[in-house]
C-alpha cells in the first residue's frame, strides 16, 4: 500500500478539530441558506408562509448564520490548516484549541436562540434588530453575550495560531514566515484591531443598556462603532478566499505562485486599510463631517490596489500553471485548464465573480454616487457577489478538497461537485443581476414587501416582475447547489477511508520569499501602522460624536418594536405623541 | 525585491485608476456641489422634538427667493408630514430626524437619500427642476410594520404652489335684526406678499374684498352680515381665497325668545 | 472535441451571465427581449459553441490536456 500523506495523517488531532470547525460552519450554511430561499420567494410574492412582520426574523437569522458563524467557522479550520501545514507543527495545546471552538459554539447557540424567540413563543427572548444591531433598536441581552462570546472565541483562536508561530520562531530564528502563516498572522493581527470597535460597543453601550444598568445610548456612536468593525469583517472572511486563490489556485493549475513579495505586499495592505475604511459605510450619516468622510473615501479608493495585484498575481499563476500543462496561445491556454476539477472551476468562477463585484463595490465607494443606490437592493447584489460568492464559493469549492484532507476520505462524487459549482455561479448571476438593477431604480434592502400604497417604482428598463422573476429563480437555483453540496459533504463523511488522498501541499513559488525584503515580515511594525491609521481616521469622528450627543446619548431608551398587533392601532398611539 | 515588468505596467495602471476615482469624486463634491450629509444642522434630543424650534411644526417653510426649507419628522412607521409639496424650479433643503428608532429618507429613484438617526438631525439641499410625483420610503429596518413605512413628495408646477391658509371665524347663531361679521384669517407662508380676494357667500348675497397679506404673516378679513337681508331660518356660507374654501351655516333666529327670557319668570 | 468537457460545461456556465447583461445592456437601447427570446438567443449560442466544440478537428493540433 502506498504510504497516505494526507493533513490527516500528519496532524490526526487538528484534523478533528478543523472538521469539527467545518461542520458547524455547514450547519450555519444550511440553515442561513434555506432561510435565504423563504426571504427571497416571500418579498417577490411567489410562495409566502411567513407573515411579514416575521419577515425580519427570518432575515437577522440569515444574516447572522451566513455573515457570521458560516464564514468564521469555516476560516479558523483553514487558517489552522494553513499554521499547522506550513509550520509544519501541531498546534501547542489541543485543550486550548477545543476551548476556543466550544466558546464559539456556545456564542452561536446563544445568539441563535436569542433569534428564535422572535418567532417561537416559548422563548421569551427577541433580537430582531439584524446582523447590525443599530441600537436603540433592542435584542435581548443573550444576543449580545452570544456575540461576545463568539468574537473572543475568535481572539483565543489567533492566539493560538501566534502561538504556533512564536514556538516554531524560537526553533528557526532565522528563517522566512512561510505564506500561508504570514497571511493567517497578518488577517488576525487586524481582526484583533477591528473586533476592538464591536466589543467596546457590546461591552460598554448595548449590553449594560439591555439589561437596564444603563438606561440611555448613543446611537450614532454604536453605529460607528460598528461599522469599525463592520467593513473589516468583510476582509476577514476574505483573506481565507484570498489566501486558497493564492497557495491553492496555482497548485491546482498546474503551476506556482507568480510571486511571494507581492502576496506578502498584499496582505499588508489589507492589514494597514481595512480598518480605517468603515465609515464608507456612512456615508448618509448625519454627525459626522464630510471631512472624515472623505478620509474614508480615499483609504477605501487605495484599498483597491491589493485586489488588483490580486488579480493579476492569480491570472498570471493560473497562465503559468495552463502553459506547464501545455496550454498554448495568447487565450488558447485557458482551455488547457483543469476545468473538469470541481475545486479548481469553483474558486477561478469564485474569482470571476469577486472582478464583477469590484466594479460594484468602486460605485458604492464613490461617495457622491453612493446617495443612488444606499440601502438599495444594489447593496444586497454586491455582498451576495462578494461574500455569496467570492468566498462562500471558494470556501464550498474549497471543503471537496479539505474535507477529504481531514477525513481521509474520498469525495463522494466529483462531477456532482462540478456542477454544484456551476449552477451556484448561474443562480447568483439571475439573482445579483437583478439586485443590481432594482436598486438603481430605488428598491429598497431590508423590506418583506415588494410594493409600496402611495407609488411605484419604475424601472429604466425591464419591470418589476422579471425583477422578482429573476430573484426568485436564481434564489431557487442557489438552494438546489447548496442542497447538492450538502449532499456531497454527507456522503463523504460517512464513506469509507481511502487510500487515494492526494498529499498534503500547497503551491510553490516562481519568486520565493527569499526576492520579498526582511521588512515585510516585521509583523510589530505592520501593526503600529495600522493603529496609527486608525487613530487618523477615527479619533476626531468619535470625539465629535460623544462631544455632540454624549457617551450615552440623551437619555435614548431600548425600543423592540415587534408588537404583533395591528399595524393601525400602533400608529394611532404614535400619532398621539405627534405635535 | 524582483517585480515583473508587466506587473509594474499592472501596478501602475491600478494607480491610474485610484487616483481617477478619486479625482473624480472630488469634482462631483467641488465642481457640481455634491456635498455629503454631514454634522453642520447638530443633534437634538428625540424627547424635545415637540418642543424644537424647527421640529415642533413639521412641513414646508418658505424662506425666499425660490428656497425652501421642509422640516420632516420620522418614527415608526411614518413621517409627519406624510405628503410634502414643493414648487418646480425651488431649492429645498430637508431637515429630518427620529423620534425613535433609525430610519431613513429615500425618495424613490432619486438620490435625495439620507440616514435619519435619533438624536441627529439630517440635513440636505436639493434643487427641484422638473414638477413631478415621487415616493418617498424608509430603507433601514425600523421594526415589524418597516415595510408599511411611506411618503410621497409633490413637485408642483410654480404656478399651482402656494403657502396659503384659510381660517374663519363664524358665529352659529344669531339674532334677527342684529349684525354680525364673518372673520377670515389669510395667512400667507410665502416671503412675499399675497395679493387676493377674499369671497364670501351667503344666501343670496356675495360680497368681495381685494386683500394683500404681507409675506409670513396673517390678514384677517371681515365680512359684515345683517340678518335683516338674510330673514329667519339656517343659512349656509362659504368663505373662498384663491382655491381654499371653508363652509358653516349662520342660524338666524327670532329676536323675541331672547326677550321672553330676559324678561319672563325673573329671579325677582 | 476541441475542448474538454469540463472546460464546455463551464463556458456554458459563464455564457449565462453574458446574455443576462446582454439582455439588461439591450434594454438600455430600446431593445427588449423577451424572456421567451432571451432563452431561445442562449440555445442558438449554445448550439453554436458544440457544434464548435464536437466539430472534429483537421490538423495535427494539440488536443486538451486535462489531465484530471
Amino acid at each position: 500500500m502506498a504510504m497516505r500523506n494526507a493533513y490527516v495523517d500528519q496532524f490526526p488531532s487538528e484534523a478533528r478539530l478543523i472538521s469539527a470547525a467545518f461542520w458547524s460552519s455547514f450547519l450555519a450554511l444550511a440553515i442561513g441558506g434555506s432561510l435565504g430561499l423563504v426571504q427571497a420567494l416571500h418579498r417577490t410574492d411567489y410562495l409566502r408562509f411567513i407573515d411579514s412582520v416575521d419577515y425580519y426574523t427570518v432575515l437577522t437569522a440569515h444574516g447572522v448564520l451566513l455573515a457570521i458563524t458560516f464564514t468564521i467557522f469555516f476560516l479558523v479550520g483553514i487558517f489552522t490548516w494553513a499554521v499547522t501545514t506550513s509550520l509544519d507543527r501541531g498546534l501547542e495545546d489541543l485543550r486550548f484549541s477545543w476551548a476556543w471552538y466550544a466558546m464559539m459554539v456556545v456564542g452561536t447557540v446563544l445568539v441563535g436562540v436569542s433569534i428564535l424567540g422572535g418567532v417561537v413563543d416559548s422563548i421569551d427572548m427577541q433580537a430582531d434588530v439584524l446582523f447590525t444591531f443599530y441600537a436603540p433598536l433592542q435584542a435581548h441581552p443573550a444576543f449580545y453575550v452570544g456575540l461576545v462570546l463568539f468574537v473572543v472565541g475568535t481572539w483565543l483562536a489567533g492566539a493560538d495560531w501566534f502561538r504556533t508561530w512564536w514556538a516554531w520562531r524560537g526553533e528557526n530564528p532565522d528563517e522566512r514566515i512561510p505564506l500561508p502563516t504570514f497571511m493567517t498572522l497578518t488577517t488576525t493581527l487586524f481582526w484583533y484591531l477591528c473586533t476592538l470597535g464591536v466589543a467596546l460597543s457590546i461591552l460598554v453601550l448595548l449590553l449594560p443598556w439591555s439589561m437596564g444598568i444603563v438606561d440611555s445610548v448613543n446611537p450614532l456612536l454604536s453605529r460607528t462603532l460598528f461599522w469599525y468593525f463592520g467593513h473589516a469583517v468583510v476582509y476577514f472572511w476574505l483573506m481565507p478566499a484570498y489566501m486558497m486563490w493564492y497557495i491553492m489556485l496555482p497548485k491546482l493549475s498546474g503551476g506556482k505562485l507568480f510571486s511571494d513579495p507581492l502576496a506578502r505586499v498584499v496582505f499588508v495592505l489589507f492589514l494597514l486599510l481595512s480598518t480605517p475604511t468603515g465609515i464608507h459605510h456612512q456615508y448618509l450619516d448625519p454627525g459626522i463631517a464630510e471631512g472624515y468622510k472623505f478620509i474614508a473615501m480615499t483609504n477605501t479608493m487605495f484599498l483597491l490596489l491589493p485586489s488588483l495585484l490580486t488579480a493579476f498575481t492569480v491570472v498570471a499563476s493560473m497562465e503559468h500553471g495552463a502553459r506547464q500543462r501545455g496550454g498554448t496561445g495568447y487565450l488558447g491556454w485557458l482551455k488547457a485548464l483543469p476545468w473538469r476539477d470541481p475545486v479548481f472551476t469553483g474558486m477561478a468562477l469564485a474569482g470571476l465573480m469577486f472582478a464583477a463585484a469590484g466594479f460594484s463595490g468602486m460605485i458604492n465607494a464613490g461617495m457622491n454616487i453612493n446617495y443612488l443606490v444606499h440601502n438599495t437592493w444594489w447593496i444586497v447584489g454586491h455582498f451576495h457577489l462578494t461574500v455569496g460568492t467570492a468566498v462562500a464559493l471558494t470556501f464550498m469549492a474549497a471543503a471537496y478538497w479539505f474535507v477529504p484532507q481531514v477525513t481521509g476520505k474520498q469525495l463522494w462524487n466529483r462531477s456532482l461537485a462540478l456542477g454544484q459549482v456551476l449552477l451556484w455561479f448561474v443562480g447568483m448571476t439571475f439573482m445579483s443581476n437583478a439586485m443590481h438593477r432594482s436598486g438603481l431604480f430605488g428598491m429598497p434592502r431590508r423590506t418583506a414587501e415588494p410594493q409600496y400604497q402611495g407609488f411605484n417604482f419604475e424601472p429604466a428598463a425591464g419591470t418589476v416582475g422579471e425583477i422578482n422573476a429573476q430573484v426568485a429563480l436564481g434564489a431557487a437555483l442557489l438552494t438546489i447547489a447548496l442542497a447538492l453540496f450538502l449532499l456531497n459533504m454527507v456522503m463523504t463523511t460517512i464513506g469509507g477511508e481511502s487510500d487515494a488522498i492526494p498529499d498534503n501541499t500547497y503551491a510553490g513559488t516562481l519568486s520565493g520569499p527569499e526576492d520579498a525584503p526582511v521588512v515585510l515580515d516585521n509583523l510589530k511594525l505592520w501593526t503600529a501602522i495600522a493603529t496609527v491609521l486608525v487613530v487618523f481616521a477615527y479619533t476626531l469622528p468619535l470625539a465629535s460624536i460623544i462631544d455632540a450627543g454624549g457617551l450615552f446619548g440623551p437619555g435614548i431608551e431600548g425600543f423592540q418594536l415587534t408588537i404583533g398587533i395591528d399595524p393601525a392601532i400602533v400608529l394611532e398611539s404614535v400619532r398621539e405623541v405627534m405635535p | 525585491m524582483n517585480i515583473h515588468t508587466y506587473e509594474k505596467v499592472w501596478l501602475a495602471a491600478a494607480m491610474v485608476l485610484i487616483v481617477g476615482f478619486i479625482a473624480t469624486i472630488t469634482y462631483g463634491a467641488v465642481g457640481p456641489g455634491i456635498a455629503m450629509i454631514d454634522d453642520e444642522a447638530g443633534s437634538i434630543d428625540p424627547a424635545e422634538i415637540n418642543d424644537d424650534e424647527r421640529f415642533a411644526e413639521p412641513g414646508v417653510e418658505h424662506v425666499g427667493g425660490n428656497e425652501y426649507e421642509v422640516t420632516v419628522v420620522a418614527q415608526a412607521w411614518s413621517y409627519s408630514p406624510a405628503e410634502i409639496e414643493v414648487p418646480a424650479n425651488s431649492e429645498v433643503t430637508f431637515y429630518v430626524t427620529s423620534r425613535d428608532v433609525t430610519h431613513s429618507f429615500s425618495v424613490v429613484g432619486t438620490n435625495v437619500n439620507t440616514m435619519v438617526i435619533p438624536g441627529q438631525v439630517s440635513e440636505m439641499t436639493v434643487q427641484f427642476d422638473e414638477p413631478g410625483e415621487y415616493g418617498i420610503l424608509c430603507n433601514e429596518y425600523c421594526g415589524e410594520y418597516h415595510h408599511t413605512m411611506e411618503g410621497k413628495l409633490n413637485v408642483v408646477p410654480e404656478d399651482e404652489f402656494d403657502l396659503t391658509e384659510l381660517s374663519v371665524e363664524a358665529p352659529d347663531e344669531v339674532d334677527a335684526g342684529n349684525e354680525t361679521t364673518i372673520t377670515a384669517n389669510v395667512s400667507n407662508g410665502m416671503q412675499e406678499d399675497l395679493e387676493t380676494t377674499a369671497t364670501l357667500e351667503i344666501g343670496e348675497q356675495q360680497s368681495e374684498r381685494d386683500v394683500t397679506v404681507a409675506g409670513d404673516s396673517t390678514e384677517q378679513v371681515e365680512f359684515t352680515v345683517d340678518t335683516a337681508d338674510l330673514g329667519e331660518g339656517d343659512h349656509d356660507w362659504t368663505v373662498t381665497v384663491d382655491d381654499y374654501e371653508e363652509s358653516g351655516t349662520l342660524s338666524v333666529v327670532a329676536d323675541d325668545g331672547n326677550a321672553s327670557a330676559d324678561g319672563g319668570d325673573g329671579d325677582a | 472535441m476541441r475542448i474538454s468537457p469540463g472546460a464546455l460545461l463551464v463556458v456554458i456556465a459563464v455564457l449565462v451571465p453574458f446574455v443576462v447583461e446582454f439582455r439588461t445592456a439591450l434594454s438600455w437601447f430600446g431593445v427588449e427581449l423577451s424572456v421567451l427570446e432571451s432563452v431561445a438567443l442562449a440555445g442558438v449560442l449554445v448550439l453554436g459553441l458544440l457544434v464548435w466544440a464536437m466539430w472534429p478537428q483537421n490538423g495535427g493540433e494539440m488536443g486538451s490536456a486535462d489531465s484530471n
